[in-house]
């Protein structure tokens, strides 16, 4: 393997690690139970009025629950799987309603390189599943 | 469309690409005519950082001529010629409201890399990996540019291509350590790194009072550039010691506000470097902070550093202890462009800022692999190489 093979393999071996001792650490009642939640530059108001289709198709799946942020920092949209629907769907949901209410679209990435090498096509993967991914 | 891509660890090509599309409403396309490299770059092509893909086109400092827009675009129309921030930004989440536009919450298309990471994700960026959104780069024939509204900004008539240039990121970087570094009046200020973004930021600092502006690096014919463009004084310090330097310059007290522009992989004289260089290529830490330890030990006490160079991880001996114990106040930031770029093309325009010096090595694209040999090797007294399309 070359040396940028070994650094992306260092890399991605890094956040795997990092993210499998977050979910050890994390009871999974603990994980199960607790709302994600984003903060949304809009007043309960209009979030409530305005739930983007992301969010408002998983209704039947999903507790709502929308509230003022402290400090003038908007309202907090918090949103907990009550159905077959994952953690991921939902973070998903989330920040793709959150962007709709503050920016009024989902920005969408650049279409990919042609030729990303094997390793550029492990990290393409990885890629695919970042919006659902992550902190919440 | 022609474009200069990473295909590997130091190996940067120009190849056909596809042309970009308008994605979202709020998308215009832009036909760049000035892109230049920028040391933060270098950390691409080294594989310090390792999110690339064979094929992304880098760079991300850059200007151009507007030949698309979507129906979302209220601010420009085609025939417009505007400087693009580095950072994407939206213009509406609470970061963009608070002028803290690299730090935008909605235009990352990979947050989770970078949550997991720095416990947050900031904006996205052109040409800068994809755990800063995959976006593509501005070493290209035509770029696309999201958010057009809140990213890009209109150049001036008076203000020429080469000079709105560096206000896309080096200027707006350099001013930003200086504003938020908190230069007073008649403060002493220190910058480390004499390249681009170090000259702005000692600029920035003459122009918010500083009455003493002392620029610090190893290569003389930067810092000749400084002192003859802007007047600043010099330390080389393969040459000098910096703290005895710097405590001669400011009788005893150490420098008010230090700004450090030289990132993650700094060169030192001493046996630090050493130690860095063992530590990093052990995988025992992934940056070289070797100029912030200097910044915050020569800083006076209550003083204030800010980190300017890009850093990617965790680092080893950080000086916690003269932190705490000079109470000493320390930030760092990507540059939030959108707040100081139409400020700085007025300054241009007035003539109190000079920029378009930077610009050593111009060329075509095609010579895009020589610009950064050029530029990462400092050959031929480069400091920056400019690719014109």
């Amino acid at each position: 393997m070359n040396t940028a093979g070994k650094a992306f393999l260092a890399a991605g071996v890094v956040t795997v690690a990092a993210v499998a001792r977050r979910r050890r650490r994390t009871p999974a009642v603990q994980q199960a139970d607790r709302w994600l939640v984003v903060t949304v530059n809009r007043s309960p108001d209009d979030v409530q009025s305005s739930l983007p289709d992301d969010l408002a198709r998983w209704r039947d799946q999903i507790e709502i629950s929308i509230r003022p942020a402290t400090g003038d920092k908007g309202t907090e949209l918090r949103a907990k799987p009550a159905g077959e629907v994952s953690h991921d769907d939902v973070r998903l949901a989330l920040r793709k309603a959150k962007a709709v209410l503050e920016a009024g679209e989902v920005i969408q990435p650049d279409t990919a390189p042609t030729h990303p090498g094997p390793m550029g096509k492990v990290l393409q993967r990885v890629t695919s599943r970042a919006g659902g991914g992550g902190r919440l | 469309m022609k474009a200069l891509c990473w295909e590997g660890i130091n190996d940067v090509r120009v190849q056909d690409v596809p042309d970009p599309q308008l994605l979202n409403d709020q998308d215009m396309i832009l036909k760049v005519r000035l892109s230049t490299v920028c040391g933060s770059d270098l950390h691409l092509l080294t594989g310090h950082i390792p999110f690339m893909q064979a094929g992304d086109v880098i760079g991300h400092e850059f200007m151009g001529e507007v030949v698309e827009v979507g129906p979302g675009v209220t601010r420009h129309r085609p025939g417009d010629r505007v400087v693009v921030c580095s950072f994407i930004a939206c213009g509406r989440c609470w970061y963009c409201r608070n002028e803290l536009y690299s730090l935008c919450d909605n235009t990352n298309t990979n947050p989770a890399i970078t949550q997991h990471l720095w416990g947050a994700d900031p904006g996205g960026i052109f040409g800068y990996s994809h755990a800063m959104g995959g976006f593509r780069g501005s070493h290209a024939e035509y770029v696309r540019v999201p958010f057009a509204d809140h990213t890009a900004i209109p150049i001036p008539e008076a203000v020429d291509d080469m000079s709105a240039l560096f206000t896309s990121d080096s200027a707006a970087t350099g001013w930003m350590g200086a504003d938020l570094g908190g230069v007073k009046q008649g403060d002493v200020v220190a910058v480390w790194g004499a390249g681009a973004v170090g000259q702005m930021a000692a600029r920035a600092a003459q122009l918010l009072g500083a009455e003493r502006v002392l620029l610090i690096d190893r290569f003389d014919y930067r810092l000749r550039q400084a002192e003859s463009v802007f007047g600043v004084e010099t330390i080389n310090y393969a040459e000098t010691s910096v703290g005895d330097a710097l405590l001669e310059a400011t009788g005893g007290r150490g420098p008010d506000v230090c700004i450090e522009a030289v990132g993650c992989e700094a060169h030192s004289t001493g046996p630090q470097y050493v130690y860095d260089q063992v530590k990093s290529k052990l995988k025992l830490e992934t940056d070289r902070p070797i100029a912030v330890r200097e910044a915050i030990y020569n800083c006076r006490k209550g003083g204030s550093v800010f980190v300017l160079g890009v850093f990617t991880g965790v680092v080893d001996k950080f000086p916690l202890g003269a932190l705490m114990n000079k109470g000493l106040t320390v930030r760092g930031a990507q540059q939030h462009g959108q707040r100081y770029i139409p400020m700085l093309l007025d300054r241009i325009a007035s003539g109190d800022l000079a920029t378009n010096h930077l610009a050593t090595h111009v060329m075509p694209l095609s010579e895009g692999a020589r610009g950064y040999e050029l530029f990462k090797k400092k050959e031929d007294e480069c400091v920056r190489s400019v690719f014109r399309l």
